[in-house]
């Protein structure tokens, strides 16, 4: 690592940051081929209805209709729309369950039939145009009603809708032994809540196949790689003749867009025309997979000291109509509840349960903030019980460095004391703590919670980088990346941490992504992983490519390689600067040599994450409640958060502040919500699924705690998904300072509020 | 649909179209003119990332029809900048990091120029009202706030 950096750490300007402020930026609806067709969806109205009869001929005899799908048109096979799950994982926790288009309607918003046509308003006559014979089934929409006897079956391979179960291997200890070992018992069940993504950017896809049968694709992914090999498999189509591209999505929170993939790409080939299949604001919230909406139980022993001897959570996962993420996004939620902390015996299982509503997957956060809201109040509990601050319980417990973190993986550094101290005194924490404070018809209290997140997917998931870097004529560098820009500037931070390395300017590295067809195989962006694994590789990459120029060099300035350097975007002969050329010049020098041996610089490579360094931090909430309204009012937020070195600490504070919003709106008013009679999905839009707007966010305070970790690149760990992550858990626990209640069901609405100080 | 020839005057430009009488602005702007820069998100008027402004107000593009505002002064995010000089406001906003994904990044922007254009000189919160309607997932809008007072700063000091 050098020790001075010149790119590295800088305030610098977002990737791609002239191309979104003029509106030149292309997001996938912006992409407009000549001849394209519109397609159309028709979903079933039925939350559980079987197709008896379809008829699609008046459809297909309709002027300017070119392809009328059902499930008949399909390949016959079952996929999981995760997609992730399947290529990435290991797949012992998976389940195949889903078709492209449904043979029996499972959710109301199930994908039964689609159309592409001339234009959008033919395409949508044509859909009208298609006779559904549904027979009505009886639905269920309560997980725990699903898995009694006698309920409806939804997918006929699960009779009692239960998919999964199963012990979190990680479990370990003498669980009983470690609640008879304690002094203290406390006991709780959460059901967390649905949250909707929301990315601003609708379901969109378009599909086109030239005329050597080579298919385009391009979709609002994170992981291009893993949609064109599930792509090739449903299809049976070379992965070599398909070309997954996506360099801007419209807000990546999830992995959105699957299920229009698969649609979009069988019109365009029963059409043999490109197809552009666009979902409104309404299909996008019906489609998109939300947060894993779980029952949580948990129980935590400890001793009178503080000190922890059992942890035990057993997860009910509400997965919906199809399994998806049900296991993964489990997984880490465990991982965080049993792992956060210092324990002898811990103990953790789940359970997914399928329901006639609309599908979960994996939304920001990814369990962790739901065994947070689990965890952190179950603490604070014992803390009360016991008569300990819970400031001082938490860091009675913390792990030390070594110890396995929550994936399992040895903790590299860990600054949890001083986060959790820091917020404390930020937010007055002693002071607040001793005493009731009260006016009028207001309560006040405050809350705190810590969390531990990942720096990527391993061990559960390949995460290892490939990655192309060439060094153009004029001595800029080209980084080719399988990554989308999700807009966690992820390819800004590449270019920042390739310039650090080869003495270049920020502005020399250019960005080639998002393309399969151009770039290495990677594994996309999720779990924190971009960081950690694509700047490792860029150091990997462009340390080798610096060699090359290095070498390259020495031919010109007649000296060994290793009395070489460059900076600013010259190569200098260290014990004499004054003899020096341009990187350019370098370059030049190597693809225009007369003499022979000429070659354009380029340097390939990959990294392969066996590491997996936890960023950390803590959160602490300051709340007003209106015992008269319900109404819960954050005067003040303080975030600590360690993410190891930053490289950019804009993006760094942009994304907390990001997640800080996404957690916010979790905690309080987000409310997922569908008929209770008809399993339909009523917070449909903006106005009946409100989002966080510019009005709804507090005074916040992010404090960056700047550890370098030994594994990260240039000691950098992940950040995207840790804002979100303990937010809902410290306003919880500010909430039940402010008033003595906890509310077992999220969102914390001013209704659910007032009920509980009611029947307090 | 009955259809018609209408003149549109888009970012000082005047074209001439072929509109039917459902045709949203923002399908004008997006499918006829190819100004791609102004986003469809909701199409309902609920999250602003379609903002315009027709003769200098602030309009919801994907919730006005295209026939209400022909001969008039359509402004989108690719006519603001002068050439290949940025405005202030984009210029702040690259500085500032106040955006991440982008897809909002367009109506936001010209939502605030509606807004420093009424008010030059705002408070941080009348600019946490001014972009109360336009959503964004990403930033938690902190950056954004931001930006728009910065760049408030700078018009007031050294004139648009």
């Amino acid at each position: 690592m050098k020790e001075e950096l010149s790119v590295v750490g800088k305030r610098l300007p977002q990737w791609a940051a002239h191309d979104k402020v003029t509106g030149t930026a292309k997001y996938i609806a912006d992409i407009n081929l000549p001849g394209t067709l519109a397609g159309k969806v028709l979903t079933s109205p039925h939350a559980h209805a079987r197709i008896k009869k379809i008829d699609k001929s008046k459809a297909e005899k309709l002027p300017g209709v070119e392809a009328v799908i059902t499930w008949h048109d399909i390949p016959q096979k079952l996929f999981n729309p995760s997609v992730q799950e399947s290529i990435l994982h290991d797949s012992r926790n998976e389940i195949d369950d889903m078709y492209i288009l449904s043979e029996k309607a499972r959710f109301a918003g199930d994908l039964i039939a689609a159309v592409a046509a001339v234009d959008e308003a033919t395409a949508e006559k044509a859909i009208e145009l298609i006779d559904v014979d549904y027979e009505v089934l009886p639905a269920v929409f309560d997980p725990l009603e699903a898995m009694k006897p006698g309920a409806p079956v939804i997918h006929d391979f699960a009779p009692n809708n239960i998919s999964k179960h199963f012990v979190f291997p990680p479990s370990r200890g003498d669980i009983e032994q470690g609640f008879k070992d304690a002094d203290v018992v406390v006991e709780a069940t959460f059901q967390t809540s649905k949250q909707h993504m929301t990315p601003i950017e609708p379901c969109v896809c378009i599909s086109s196949f030239d005329a050597s049968g080579k298919l385009t694709v391009w979709s609002s992914t994170q992981r291009p790689f893993a949609y064109r090999t599930e792509l090739a498999e449903l299809f049976d189509i070379k992965e070599s003749m398909i070309n997954v591209i996506c360099k801007h999505l419209g807000g990546g929170f999830g992995e959105a867009n699957w299920s229009i993939v698969p649609v979009c790409v069988a019109l365009a080939k029963k059409a043999k025309k490109p197809v552009k299949l666009e979902f409104s604001r309404k299909k996008s919230l019906v489609d998109v997979p939300t947060r894993e909406a779980y029952i949580e139980t948990g129980k935590l022993g400890a001793k009178k000291d503080g000190t922890l001897t059992a942890l035990k959570e057993n997860v009910i996962v509400h997965s919906g109509a199809y399994y998806n993420r049900s296991a993964a996004t489990t997984v880490v939620n465990m991982g965080q509840f049993i792992g956060l902390y210092r324990c002898p015996n811990v103990y953790a299982d789940m359970t997914a349960v399928y329901t006639n509503i609309p599908t979960s997957g994996g939304c920001r956060g990814y369990g962790t903030p739901e065994a947070c809201f689990l965890l952190e109040q179950l603490v604070d509990m014992a803390a009360e019980k016991i008569g300990i601050d819970p400031v001082e319980m938490r860091i009675k417990n913390l792990k030390k460095v070594g110890d396995p973190s929550q994936t399992g993986m040895p903790i590299e550094t860990y600054t949890q004391e001083k986060c959790i101290r820091t917020g404390a005194e930020k937010i007055g924490w002693k002071e607040k703590r001793a005493q009731k404070r009260a006016k009028g018809s207001k309560r006040y209290g405050v809350g705190m919670a810590t969390f531990f997140d990942v720096s990527g997917g391993q061990p559960f998931e390949i995460f290892d980088r490939n990655m192309k870097i060439t060094l153009d004529e004029d001595g800029a560098a080209i980084i080719n990346t399988g990554i989308p820009d999700v807009g966690a500037n992820l390819p800004g931070t590449a270019a920042q941490i390739a310039a650090e390395v080869l003495g270049l300017r920020y502005e020399d590295i250019h960005i080639v992504n998002g393309n399969t067809d151009d770039c290495l195989w990677d594994p996309g962006i999720g779990a924190n992983s971009g960081l950690y694994g694509v700047g490792n590789v860029v150091i990997k990459v462009a340390t080798e490519l610096k060699k090359q120029i290095l070498e390259r060099a020495a031919k010109n300035l007649g000296v060994p390689p290793d009395e070489l350097d460059i900076k600013d975007r010259k190569v200098y002969v260290k014990a004499d600067p004054n003899k020096n050329m341009t990187v350019a010049e370098v370059s030049k020098a190597a693809i225009y040599n007369h003499e022979g041996q000429h070659h354009h610089i380029f340097a390939k490579g990959w990294f392969e994450p066996t590491k997996n360094p936890s960023p950390t931090g803590a959160a602490f909430a300051d709340v007003e409640v209106d015992i008269e309204t319900g109404e819960i009012k954050i005067s003040k937020l303080v975030f600590v958060q360690d993410s190891g070195r930053i490289i950019n600490p804009v993006t760094v504070e942009g994304q907390l502040d990001g997640g800080i919003a996404c957690g916010l709106g979790y905690a309080l008013f987000e409310d997922y919500y569908t008929n209770p009679k008809t399993g339909v999905l009523e917070s449909d839009n903006f106005n009946t699924y409100k989002i966080p707007s510019s009005l709804d966010l507090p005074d916040t305070e992010v404090i960056l705690v700047e550890e370098p970790t030994p594994s990260g690149p240039f000691g950098a760990k992940g950040v995207g998904m840790c804002g979100v992550v303990p937010i809902a858990a410290a306003i919880a626990n500010a909430v039940y300072d402010a008033v003595g209640i906890r509310i077992k069901g999220m969102p914390l609405t001013p209704e659910k509020v007032l009920k509980a100080i009611k029947s307090k | 649909m009955k259809k018609e020839i209408a003149t549109f005057n888009v970012n000082s430009r005047s074209y001439d179209v072929i509109i039917t009488p459902n045709m949203t602005l923002s399908e004008l702007l997006r499918e006829k003119l190819d100004l791609t820069g102004t986003k469809y998100a909701c199409g309902v008027g609920e999250c602003g990332a379609c903002t315009v402004l027709v003769d200098g107000k602030p309009v919801l593009s994907c919730s006005t029809l295209a026939i209400a505002v022909r001969n008039k002064n359509i402004l989108t995010i690719e006519g603001l900048a002068n050439g290949t000089n940025l405005h202030p406001i984009q210029q702040a906003f690259i500085d500032h990091g106040a955006m991440q994904c982008g897809f909002c990044t367009p109506g936001m922007i010209m939502m605030t120029k509606a807004l420093l254009d009424e008010n030059p000189n705002p408070t941080r919160e009348e600019v946490k009202e001014g972009i109360g309607g336009n959503l964004c997932r990403c930033t938690g809008y902190v950056k954004i706030i931001d930006a728009v007072m910065a760049v408030a700063e700078t018009m007031k000091k050294g004139g648009k």
